[in-house]
C-alpha cells in the first residue's frame, strides 16, 4: 500500500509564532524522502501536519487523492514510528506490533501470525513474546517499524528515529530502513537533523529552514548546486568569500569570476573544502596561502589556511593524506570555474 | 453532547470539594446562633468571640509549638540518618530503613494507643511533651524518606570534593550536603508541620490539661454545632491555605527549572 | 578516613533516629501486642498469655459487627473515591489546558488543607435536617420534609470520600502526565479510538499508581476515628471508635489492644491483596 502526498499553502501558527510557512510539497507514492534541518525550523511540525496529530492553520493536506486535511490521526492511512518510539511497555513484541490489527478487528490467529511475520521483516521473530524494556535501542526502534507497518499505511512518517543510537548502529539502520522501505513500497516521510543521513537514506532530500522549505531536490543536486546559502552551509562544510557584481562577472579578492550570475551588488561565494585544491592546476587561481593548522582525518587532512591575497579570511580545504603536510608552510591553491555556488549576499 | 461532559463533570466535582468548604466559610460570618440557612450577616461576631476566647488562643499556640518543635526534631533526626544510610555502608542498612519506615504503615490510632499504654503503665503521665513525642514517631519516617530519596550521586561528588580540600566531616555536612538538599529538608519539615498541625487522634490520647487546637475544637464539637466553630474552622483554613500558596509560591517555584 | 572509623560515624548518625523510633513505637508496639494476650480482672489487669480478647472478638455481636462496619464502609469508599477521581484527574491532564493545569489541580486539592475534624464538621452542616442540602430540595420542591442525611453511614461515607477524592485526584493525575504523550499518539495513530486507547494502553500503565491510591485510601480510612464518630449515627461503630469507647468508660485495654491488632491484620491483608496486583504489573 502506497499513495501520494501532496501539501498546499500550509502555514500554522503556535499563538503569534509561525512555524510553517507557504509549504508547497509533493510527494510521489513510494518515494523516501527525508525533512532535513535544524531543530526549530518546523520540520517536525509538518510531519505532525502529515501524521494529524496537528491541524493547519491554512492550508490542505492531501493523501492520494482524498483531502485528508481534517482527518484525525485514528482514521489517516498514515502511521508514525515515534522518535521515543512509543512501544507500549505492557505489551510483548507480538502485542505492539499487533495492536493497529487488533483495533481494525483482526482476530487473534490472523493478528499474532501477521505480527510474527512483520517481526520477522526486521529479524526479531525471536523475540516476539518480550517486552520493550528487555529490547536495545536498535532493537526497539526496528520494532517500533514493524508495529507502524503491521498496518499497512500508504504514508509511513519517521520523526528522528535514528536520533537515540549511537553512530555506528544508525548508519547500519539507515541501510535497514532503505532496504525495506524498497521491499514494502510505502511512501516513507524521515524528518531528520542529520545531513548525512538524509543523503544515506533519501530519494529526495527536503531542507527546512524557519518554518519554510529552502530546496528540494536528490541528495547529489542539493548538495552539488544548492538553491540557496543557507542549504549551502548546511549541507555539509563550506568556505565563504565576499565577492562585488561587475560587468564581467563577480569580482573577489582573488580575482573575477567570470560568469552572469542574476546578482546586482554584493554575492556571497561559496566553495566546498574539497573543491580546493593544493596546486594551479585549477582553472581558477587562488593564490598562495599559509597553511595555519592541520588535522589527519583518514581519507583526507583539514587544514585551516590564511591566503595571501585576502588575510582577513580563514579557508577550510581537504588536502591529500598521502603526504606530510606541516603548519607555517606556504600552499598554492585553485579550485575550478564551476565549483564555486554564488549567492545574493543581501538574502539569508 | 461529549464536548461538554467532561466540564459538566468538573464543574460538578468542584461543587462537590468545595460545599463544605463554602458552607464553612459562608456561616462563619452568620449573625445569628446557629450555622445553617437562612443565612443573616455578614457579622464578625463570631470571629471575636474565638479570638478573646482564652482556651482557644491556648490551643492555637499550643498547637504551634508542638507543630514546630515536633517537625524540628523530626527532620533533624530523619536528616542524620538519611545521612549515615547513604553515605555510610553499615551492616543490616535495610533492616534499619524497614525500622524507621515503620511507623508509616500504622494508623496513628495504634501508634497512640502504645504510646498511651505505656506512659500509663510506667507513670509518667501525659502532656503537650508526650504528644509531640508521638508526632516525631509519625513524621520521622516521612522526613527520612523524602530526605534519603534526594541523597543523590550528585551531591557525593560535591562532599567527596569537599573533604578532597580538607573540610571536616562536620564541615561537609553543613557546607555543603544540607545546603544542596535544601529543597527536600524544607519540604519535609513543611509537610511534617501541616501534619502535626492537623494531627487529632495522637493529640487526644496523649495531652491532657493543655491541649493543641483540634483536640479544643473536638470538644467544642460536643456541645453542637456553633458559628463559633465555623470561625475557628475558617480561620485555621486561611492560614493553612496562605502558607500553602506562600510555599508554592516561594520554595517550590524556585526549585523547579 | 579509615573505614573502622567511617562505620563508627555512620552509627553515630542513624543512632538517635532508631532509639527514638524504637523507644517510642517499637517498644509500645511490642507492649500493645503481649497486652492483647492479657485479661482484666475486674479491675486489675493480668499479664499472661490468653486468647481470651480475641474470642471475645467472635462472641460478642457489637464487636465483630464492627469489623464488618469497617470493612464495608472502607471498600465503598475506595471503590467510589477510585471511581470519581478518576475521570477528574483525566480531566485535569488531558482536557484542561496546559497553562491552566496547576491551578486547576491546586484548586482540587485546596480543600485538603481543611483541618481534619473542622471538614467533618462541615459535612455535618451541610447534611443537617436544616442544612443546605435540604433547604435546598425542599426549594426545588424535590422533597416535602427534610430527609436524614446527617448521622447514618452515608453521610460518613460522604466525608471520607470527600477527603480521598481530592487525594485521589493528585496521585492519580500525578500519574497520569508521567505518562510519555506519544503512548496516546501511537494508539491513535494505530487506530484506537479514546475508549480502546484508555482500556489497553492508558488504565493498564496507571494501574500500579491506583492500586497505590487505593491502598493509601484503605489503611487511612480503615483507622480513621474522627470522621464516623462525627458523621455516623449512634446505631453502628466502626472498630476504631470501639477502640476508643473500650479506652475511655471500661479502660479495657487489653480488649483496645486485640482490636487494634486485627486493624493491622486487616492493614496486612490488604496489602498483601494489592502487592499483587502491583508486581504483576511491576514487569
Amino acid at each position: 500500500m502506497t499513495a501520494s502526498v501532496t501539501l498546499t499553502g500550509l502555514n500554522h501558527w503556535y499563538g503569534t509564532f509561525q512555524v510553517l510557512k507557504d509549504i508547497e510539497l509533493q510527494i510521489e507514492a513510494g518515494e523516501y524522502v527525508t525533512l532535513l534541518g535544524p531543530s526549530g525550523c518546523g520540520k517536525t511540525t509538518l510531519l505532525s501536519v502529515l501524521g494529524g496529530f496537528v491541524q493547519p492553520t491554512e492550508g490542505r493536506v492531501l493523501i492520494g487523492d482524498t483531502d485528508a486535511t481534517h482527518v484525525p490521526a485514528v482514521k489517516r492511512p498514515t502511521t508514525t514510528v515515534f522518535q521515543d518510539y512509543a512501544l507500549f511497555p505492557h505489551m510483548s513484541l507480538r502485542d505492539n506490533v499487533g495492536f493497529g490489527l487488533r483495533m481494525a478487528g483482526m482476530g487473534r490467529k490472523d493478528r499474532h501470525a501477521r505480527a510474527e511475520a512483520m517481526l520477522d521483516l526486521v529479524g526479531l521473530r525471536d523475540a516476539a513474546s518480550k517486552r520493550p524494556h528487555a529490547l536495545s535501542g536498535g532493537q526497539r526502534q526496528r520494532v517500533a517499524l514493524a508495529r507502524a507497518l503491521a498496518v499497512e499505511p500508504d504514508v509511513l512518517l519517521l520523526d528522528e528515529p535514528l536520533g537515540a543510537l549511537d553512530l555506528k548502529l544508525r548508519r547500519f539502520m539507515q541501510d535497514e530502513l532503505k532496504t525495506i522501505q524498497k521491499q514494502v513500497g510505502t511512501t516513507f516521510v524521515h524528518v531528520t537533523h542529520d545531513q548525512e543521513e538524509a543523503m544515506a537514506i533519501a530519494d529526495r532530500i527536503v531542507v527546512m529552514n524557519a518554518g519554510r522549505i529552502e530546496d528540494q531536490g536528490p541528495p547529489d543536486r542539493v548538495y552539488r548546486e544548492p538553491a540557496s546559502q543557507f542549504t549551502a552551509d548546511f549541507m555539509g562544510e563550506n568556505n565563504h568569500i565576499p565577492g562585488n557584481r561587475i560587468s564581467t562577472g563577480i569580482e573577489t579578492p582573488f580575482g573575477v569570476l567570470p560568469g552572469d550570475p542574476a546578482i546586482t551588488a554584493g554575492a556571497a561565494i561559496c566553495v566546498r573544502p574539497e573543491d580546493i585544491r593544493a596546486d594551479t592546476r585549477g582553472s581558477f587561481q587562488i593564490g598562495n596561502a599559509q597553511l595555519r593548522d592541520v588535522a589527519f582525518f583518514g581519507t583526507y587532512c583539514r587544514a585551516h589556511l590564511v591566503p595571501e591575497q585576502a588575510p582577513d579570511i580563514v579557508l577550510t580545504a581537504y588536502l591529500d593524506a598521502g603526504r606530510a603536510w606541516a603548519a607555517g608552510e606556504t600552499v598554492a591553491l585553485s579550485a575550478e570555474v564551476e565549483d564555486f555556488r554564488i549567492f545574493d549576499a543581501e538574502q539569508k | 453532547m461529549m464536548r461538554f461532559l467532561p466540564w459538566a463533570y468538573l464543574l460538578v466535582a468542584f461543587v462537590f470539594i468545595y460545599l463544605p468548604v463554602g458552607v464553612l466559610v459562608l456561616f462563619s460570618f452568620q449573625s445569628g446562633g446557629l450555622p445553617v440557612p437562612p443565612f443573616n450577616g455578614p457579622s464578625l461576631r463570631w470571629y471575636e468571640t474565638i479570638l478573646s476566647d482564652p482556651d482557644l488562643m491556648g490551643a492555637l499556640r499550643n498547637s504551634l509549638i508542638v507543630a514546630l518543635g515536633s517537625s524540628a526534631v523530626a527532620v533533624t533526626l530523619g536528616f542524620l540518618a538519611a545521612y549515615g544510610l547513604a553515605r555510610h555502608i553499615l551492616p543490616g542498612s535495610a533492616l534499619m530503613r524497614g525500622l524507621l519506615i515503620a511507623p508509616l504503615t500504622v494508623s496513628y490510632l495504634i501508634v497512640g494507643l502504645g504510646l498511651l499504654i505505656v506512659l500509663t503503665r510506667t507513670g509518667l503521665g501525659l502532656s503537650l511533651w508526650t504528644a509531640a513525642i508521638g508526632h516525631v514517631v509519625i513524621n520521622l519516617p516521612l522526613a527520612f524518606a523524602i530526605i534519603y530519596a534526594s541523597m543523590g550521586a550528585q551531591q557525593q561528588n560535591a562532599e567527596r570534593a569537599a573533604r578532597d580540600l580538607g573540610a571536616s566531616e562536620m564541615k561537609v555536612i553543613v557546607l555543603i550536603t544540607v545546603p544542596m538538599l535544601l529543597p527536600s529538608i524544607a519540604a519535609a519539615f513543611f509537610l511534617s508541620v501541616t501534619l502535626s498541625w492537623d494531627e487529632f487522634i495522637i493529640s487526644f490520647l496523649l495531652t491532657r490539661f493543655d491541649v493543641t487546637l483540634p483536640v479544643e475544637i473536638w470538644s467544642l464539637l460536643r456541645s453542637g454545632l456553633s458559628p463559633q466553630l465555623n470561625a475557628i474552622g475558617s480561620f485555621v483554613f486561611l492560614i493553612s491555605v496562605a502558607v500553602v500558596l506562600l510555599l508554592e509560591l516561594v520554595v517550590f517555584r524556585r526549585t523547579r527549572p | 578516613m579509615s573505614r573502622i572509623q567511617s562505620r563508627f560515624q555512620g552509627w553515630g548518625l542513624v543512632a538517635p533516629a532508631l532509639l527514638w523510633t524504637t523507644a517510642f513505637f517499637v517498644v509500645p508496639f511490642v507492649v500493645m501486642a503481649a497486652m492483647s494476650f492479657a485479661s482484666l480482672e475486674g479491675r486489675t489487669l493480668v499479664w499472661g498469655f490468653s486468647f481470651e480478647n480475641y474470642a471475645r472478638l467472635l462472641e460478642k455481636a457489637y464487636l465483630w459487627r464492627a469489623i464488618i462496619v469497617s470493612l464495608e464502609i472502607t471498600l465503598t469508599v475506595t471503590a467510589v473515591s477510585v471511581l470519581l477521581a478518576y475521570p477528574l484527574a483525566w480531566i485535569i491532564a488531558f482536557r484542561v489546558p496546559q497553562r491552566w493545569q496547576r491551578l486547576a489541580l491546586l484548586l482540587a486539592i485546596l480543600p485538603f488543607w481543611t483541618s481534619y475534624v473542622v471538614r467533618s464538621y462541615a459535612w455535618l452542616l451541610v447534611l443537617a435536617r436544616e442544612g443546605v442540602v435540604n433547604q435546598t430540595m425542599l426549594a426545588l420542591g424535590l422533597i416535602s420534609d427534610p430527609i436524614t442525611l446527617a448521622n447514618t453511614r452515608f453521610a460518613t461515607i460522604t466525608g471520607f470520600v470527600h477527603f480521598f477524592v481530592m487525594l485521589l485526584t493528585l496521585t492519580i493525575y500525578a500519574n497520569l502526565i508521567q505518562l510519555p504523550p506519544n503512548y496516546r499518539r501511537a494508539a491513535m495513530d494505530l487506530g484506537a479510538n479514546a475508549f480502546q486507547t484508555f482500556r489497553h494502553v492508558i488504565l493498564p500503565l496507571t494501574l500500579p499508581g491506583i492500586v497505590t491510591g487505593a491502598f493509601l485510601t484503605f489503611v487511612l480510612c480503615i483507622g480513621d476515628y474522627v470522621t464516623p464518630q462525627i458523621l455516623g449515627g449512634n446505631t453502628e461503630l466502626t472498630v476504631p471508635q470501639v477502640i476508643m469507647v473500650q479506652l475511655g468508660r471500661r479502660a479495657d485495654f487489653p480488649l483496645a489492644s486485640a482490636l487494634a491488632i486485627v486493624l493491622m491484620g486487616i492493614v496486612a491483608l490488604a496489602y498483601l491483596t494489592s502487592s499483587r496486583w502491583l508486581r504483576l504489573d511491576r514487569i
